[in-house]
Formats: C-alpha cells, sequence, structure tokens
C-alpha cells in the first residue's frame, strides 16, 4: 500500500514539476499537443490503525444514538472517531442550521490529525453550504471525504475544484445495530469502506447484464447521484466527465424524470467523451395511472448512449441498496466489460 | 433587439400541436371550437391526434416532425401546444429555427412548453407566449379570464395584471424584459444551450408537485447559476400541490424564496396568478414589462 501512495505522490509531484513551463517566456511557448487523459487525481493518505475520522452531518439531522453502531465498527477497525458538533443538532430536517453545518465541516476540512471525514448521513443540505467552505485546509491536508447521496454535491465540489480523491460509500446510519444478523451483502458494502480507506483493492460483485454494452474504458472514476449531478450542473461544483468512467444511480424518481436527467447530461456535454458508463441501482417511483412512461430504465440509458461507443454496465452495486460498495471517487480506474463478466479496478 | 412576431388577425391559422406527453383527442376539442368562433381556422397536427401507446403523444421524430412543420408553414400565425409533460429535451436540439427566423410566430404555452420559450429566447431572441393550452379550455376554461388573456396577447393587446399583496412582497418598481417559466424546467437547463441570462430582466417562476426541499434545491442551482443575484424584479407564481417529506421540511415556499432572495434589493411579489393551478395569465415571454411592488398593490403592465 505505501508503494501505491509513493506512486500516487510521484504522479502529483511529476504534474506539478510541468508548471513551471507555464513561466517560460511568450515567445517561446509552442502550443502542444492536447492532454487527452486527465491528469491523476491527488490521493491522500491511506489510513493506519490509530488515525482519527471525524464524522459531521453537512445535510440532513442524526442522532448520537443512531450513529452509535458505526462508531463501534469503525472503532473496531483501529480507527479513532471524533465526533462533530453537528452530530444530534437538528435545524427541522438539517443536522443544525447551514452556519452549525458548515462550520462543523469547515472545522474537520481544516484540522491537521482527521484522516477522514465520514458524512453521518444524505438527505438534503449540501448545497447550502459548499460555497461557505474553504478547501485550503483539504489541499494543505488532504483526507478523503467519505459519503454519497446528496454528499454527492461536495464529492463533486471536491473533484472539480481540487481534484482530490475522495470515498463514494454508505454512511453512518447504514450500518447495522446487529451485526450479526446482518445480511452478507451488507457486511461486504459497510468492509468495502476500510478496504477504500486503507488502500486495498475492492472485489465488486459481477454484474453481468444481457444489457451491457461490452468494452473497455480508463480513467477517473466520477459520478454520484443522478438528481444531485443535474442540480450541479452551470455551478462550479458541476464535474466534467470527458475522459472519465461515470457512474449514477439515484432513487424515488419517476421513469419520465430519469429521461429528462439522462437528457441534461447529454446536454451538458457529460455523455459524449466518456471512457465507461456504470449504473447503479435506480429506485424507480411508479408511473401515475396514465401516465406510463413506456420505457424502462435500460432502454432509457441505451437509447442514450446508443450513438456512442464506451462500455456501459448495468446493476451495479452503488445506489441507495444494501449493495453498495465504496468506490474510489477521483481516482483512475479500467472498466472491462465482457459478455462474461464486468471488472472495475482501482490498481492500475 | 427582440424579436416579435406579428399580432393575428382575423382568418389567420393557428396550429395545434403537441411536443410532449400525450393528449386524447377529446380534450382538445372546445379549444378548436372556441379558436374558430374567435374567427381563426385551426390546423390540428397530427400528435393532437397521435395513436401513440406510450406517455408521449408520438415518437420524437414525431413530435419533432408536427412541430417543425408548424415552425415551417408560411400561412400558419402561431403554435397553441395541446398540453406540456414531459418530451421537449428530447427534441429541442433537433428543431431548425431557420423558416422561424424569418417568419416569427407565436409559440405558446407553458410547464414543459418552457423549454422551447427558453430555447427561443436565448438563442434567437423572440418573444413567445407563457399562456394556458388546450386542456386549459375545457371545464368552462373557454369563457374564462385566463384563457381570455391568451387571446388579448396573441391579438396583440397590451396586457396588465394585478394580484393580491403578500406580506413577504418587497417594494420597488422595474421595467424590464419579462422571462422564466416553470421552476423544474428552468433548473433542467442549466449548463445548456437553452438557458436564460436572467441579469437585468424579470424573472417569474411557478411549479406543481415538488417536495419542498427541492423546490429549495432547484432554486439554490439558480443562484449557484448567477441566476438571481441581478435581476430587475422577481416574479412568484402558484407552487401548487407542493409535497413534504417524512421529515418536514419547516419552511412553506414563499418562506424557501423569502431567505434565498433576502440579499438582494430588486422588488419581489408572490402568489402571481401564474400557475398550474388554474390561475394562469398570459405573459409575453421577453417583452418588457413594468413590475410595480406597492404596499397596497401588485401590478405587471406589458
Amino acid at each position: 500500500m505505501k508503494r501505491k501512495h509513493f506512486l500516487s505522490s510521484l504522479l502529483t509531484l511529476g504534474a506539478g514539476a510541468t508548471l513551471p513551463v507555464l513561466g517560460a517566456p511568450r515567445r517561446q511557448t509552442v502550443q502542444g499537443p492536447k492532454v487527452v487523459k486527465p491528469v491523476p487525481s491527488r490521493v491522500p493518505d491511506y489510513l493506519s490503525t490509530g488515525d482519527t475520522i471525524g464524522i459531521t452531518c453537512p445535510a440532513g439531522f442524526i442522532t448520537l444514538m443512531e450513529i452509535e453502531p458505526a462508531i463501534q465498527q469503525i472503532e473496531s477497525w483501529g480507527f479513532k472517531i471524533k465526533i462533530g458538533d453537528t452530530v444530534g443538532k437538528k435545524d427541522f430536517s438539517f443536522g443544525g442550521t447551514d452556519a452549525e453545518r458548515a462550520a462543523d465541516l469547515q472545522q474537520m476540512i481544516d484540522d491537521p490529525n482527521l484522516k477522514a471525514i465520514l458524512c453521518a448521513r444524505g438527505g438534503y443540505g449540501a448545497v447550502r453550504i459548499v460555497d461557505r467552505l474553504d478547501l485550503s485546509g483539504l489541499s494543505n491536508y488532504p483526507k478523503w471525504v467519505i459519503g454519497f447521496s446528496d454528499i454527492t454535491v461536495l464529492l463533486c465540489h471536491i473533484h472539480r475544484n481540487l481534484n482530490m480523491a475522495a470515498i463514494h460509500s454508505k454512511m453512518c446510519n447504514s450500518f447495522p445495530d446487529d451485526w450479526s444478523k446482518a445480511e452478507p451483502v451488507q457486511i461486504d458494502s459497510i468492509l468495502s469502506i476500510r478496504q477504500a480507506l486503507t488502500g486495498q483493492p475492492i472485489q465488486y460483485p459481477t454484474c453481468i447484464h444481457e444489457k451491457n454494452k461490452t468494452g473497455v474504458g480508463e480513467g477517473l472514476l466520477v459520478g454520484g447521484n443522478l438528481k444531485t449531478i443535474e442540480t450541479l450542473s452551470g455551478t462550479r461544483s458541476d464535474i466534467d466527465t470527458v475522459g472519465k468512467i461515470l457512474f449514477v444511480e439515484d432513487t424515488g424518481e419517476y421513469l419520465y424524470s430519469i429521461d429528462r436527467m439522462f437528457w441534461n447530461l447529454e446536454r451538458t456535454g457529460k455523455l459524449g467523451g466518456l471512457q465507461g458508463l456504470i449504473v447503479g441501482g435506480f429506485k424507480i417511483k411508479p408511473d401515475d395511472p396514465g401516465e406510463e412512461f413506456g420505457r424502462t430504465l435500460y432502454d432509457i440509458v441505451l437509447e442514450r448512449v446508443r450513438a456512442y461507443n464506451f462500455p456501459v454496465a448495468f446493476d451495479f452495486p452503488v445506489g441507495h441498496q444494501k449493495n453498495n460498495y465504496a468506490l474510489k471517487y477521483g481516482m483512475s480506474h479500467r472498466l472491462t466489460v465482457t459478455t462474461e463478466n464486468v471488472t472495475l479496478e482501482d490498481h492500475i | 433587439m427582440m424579436h416579435i412576431p406579428p399580432a393575428l388577425q382575423p382568418g389567420d391559422t393557428i396550429a395545434l400541436v403537441c411536443p410532449a406527453g400525450y393528449m386524447a383527442p377529446e380534450r382538445a376539442q372546445t379549444c378548436i371550437e372556441t379558436l374558430r368562433s374567435w374567427g381563426y381556422a385551426v390546423q390540428v397536427g397530427k400528435t393532437m391526434n397521435s395513436h401513440s401507446a406510450n406517455y408521449f403523444s408520438g415518437s420524437d421524430e414525431e413530435r419533432l416532425a408536427d412541430l417543425q412543420q408548424a415552425l415551417d408553414n408560411p400561412a400558419i400565425k402561431a403554435i397553441l401546444c395541446g398540453r406540456g409533460g414531459y418530451g421537449l429535451s428530447r427534441i429541442v436540439d433537433k428543431i431548425d429555427f431557420t423558416a422561424f427566423e424569418k417568419n416569427p410566430k407565436w409559440v405558446i404555452g407553458f410547464s414543459d412548453i418552457t423549454i422551447l420559450h427558453a430555447h427561443i429566447y436565448t438563442n434567437y431572441k423572440t418573444a413567445s407566449l407563457h399562456a394556458p393550452m388546450a386542456g386549459a379550455f375545457n371545464e368552462g376554461g373557454a369563457e374564462g379570464a385566463h384563457v381570455a388573456s391568451l387571446r388579448a396577447a396573441m391579438e396583440g393587446r397590451k396586457t396588465r395584471y394585478s394580484c393580491a399583496v403578500h406580506p413577504f412582497n418587497r417594494t420597488g418598481q422595474a421595467t424590464a424584459p419579462l422571462v422564466g417559466g416553470n421552476l423544474s424546467l428552468l433548473a433542467h437547463l442549466c449548463g445548456t444551450t437553452s438557458e436564460i441570462k436572467t441579469k437585468g430582466r424579470i424573472l417569474f417562476l411557478e411549479d406543481v408537485g415538488e417536495y419542498l426541499y427541492n423546490v429549495d434545491r432547484m432554486l439554490y442551482q439558480l443562484k449557484r447559476n448567477g441566476r438571481l443575484d441581478k435581476l430587475a424584479g422577481l416574479v412568484i407564481g402558484g407552487f401548487t400541490e407542493m409535497k413534504d417529506t417524512t421529515r418536514p421540511f419547516g419552511q412553506t415556499v414563499q418562506e424557501i424564496i423569502r431567505d434565498i432572495v433576502q440579499q438582494y434589493d430588486y422588488p419581489v411579489c408572490y402568489e402571481f396568478p401564474v400557475s398550474h393551478g388554474g390561475d394562469n395569465y398570459a405573459l409575453k415571454h421577453g417583452m418588457e414589462y413594468t413590475l410595480s411592488v406597492e404596499v397596497e398593490r401588485v401590478t405587471l403592465e406589458e
């Protein structure tokens, strides 16, 4: 794992080393070939025993009691927990006022002793505080930001503005109360967070689907909750997906709305340049009577990507469901889709 | 300079098309008869009698072709959409506006048709009509004030609306182009070539059936896109059939908007009669209006 991190540091240094070229006299500057592959992201240090993880609520509220199972489990992995001020705070649906949530997240961003920030849960609210955040602390003391759903706002914002890796995964509210009664896939999903944090490769359960489009793609892995990605369009948290592998998931949306969101991806230039598309779980809201959409999720996606050649993997284990494995957001991956297998590898 | 389609004259032809969701043909009968009684010829597009078995009033190709022929035919002076629903996102980039640019005509509708208004305004600088559609003529609507306002607007009469005062109103006066429509669609258009620039304009918003948290999120999207900070004025229409999550959001739509525009000083009015709830007066999208928000009264005058 140290070797991998060493390699990442070298890559970061390598990217930095090209900067002085910008200082060269202008008349001598020759337009070089366009960079096809995105610059590798900055990767925070992987965690070791004794490292501290902060827990905060940038979106919906949660009680201290509700995060107890997560605390116990994470401590059993050998990490320490710092509980943020917003845990137990409540402003209607939010985990504290905008000012309180922003302050809690900010002090964790700025804390040099934290190695990761785990968002307690999603819900709604990250977009209300994201523009108040000063990311320089994250740049000075790189750390993993962890979450999904509404936390897609933070993952996209960090990728766009810092190009720093993060973790898209389950949060505190998904840790089972009774580990012994949890389903294996639930346990595997939770343990994949530990694997991501410690730099171990994650084995994703195979998701062979007859509608998959075969092929191989390589690029930084970005994406998240589809609706959240749409609501970031045009803002300074909006992600560029050219040359990357995009993953999307969603819950509680009508089929027509999912179709409209895929058109938003298309019309904002997020599909054309992809290296690959990963479609996770979609909990679909049933059509209203008389408003039957007449197309499945698979139809919607395949219709949108018909003109493109990148691989597409359906039913990938990511989303608002038990099998929601950790994804190393913003890191380089290879997606391989064949008729017999689907693999997503991050150690390439 | 805005292009303003010519006002309708007696004997002119109005095309009825359905570019988005399916509409049962009988739902358009009252509208067709009423338009004829006003002295217009009506061209009923193929998508008004669609054999579609699904959500849309025909395939993308069929809906595009029907709208395209109405845009291209110089004899047609206005295009009234049957209904909204969903569907324009799928075809808007394929519409050819060459003939429309030479012979601008009124494009009429609201809800999903917001996409056409925005696209036409941004790319072709042409005014259009945010107004009731064919379905609104039913159940006595044809004799009502809202359909009458559509007729007045089509015929080139200048409109002046007033609405009740609201405790959150912010007083002031502004004369500027009026743009806007359905909030969900304006948010959905962010980052696309159909998006409206709102600086120095009066923005109007309405929506239906959304969760309160999602209304908040969409307003944040507009704000983060710089679409709320330099307005001349803000007109908030009806936000009908709002939904809430199990954990209550804790604010009404009006409170959400009051807070999000708190830092600005342009005039704001609430509960303006533009909505999915029946109260829906015709507004000339892209044309200059004077918004006057006073303590005692609110007016929006062309």
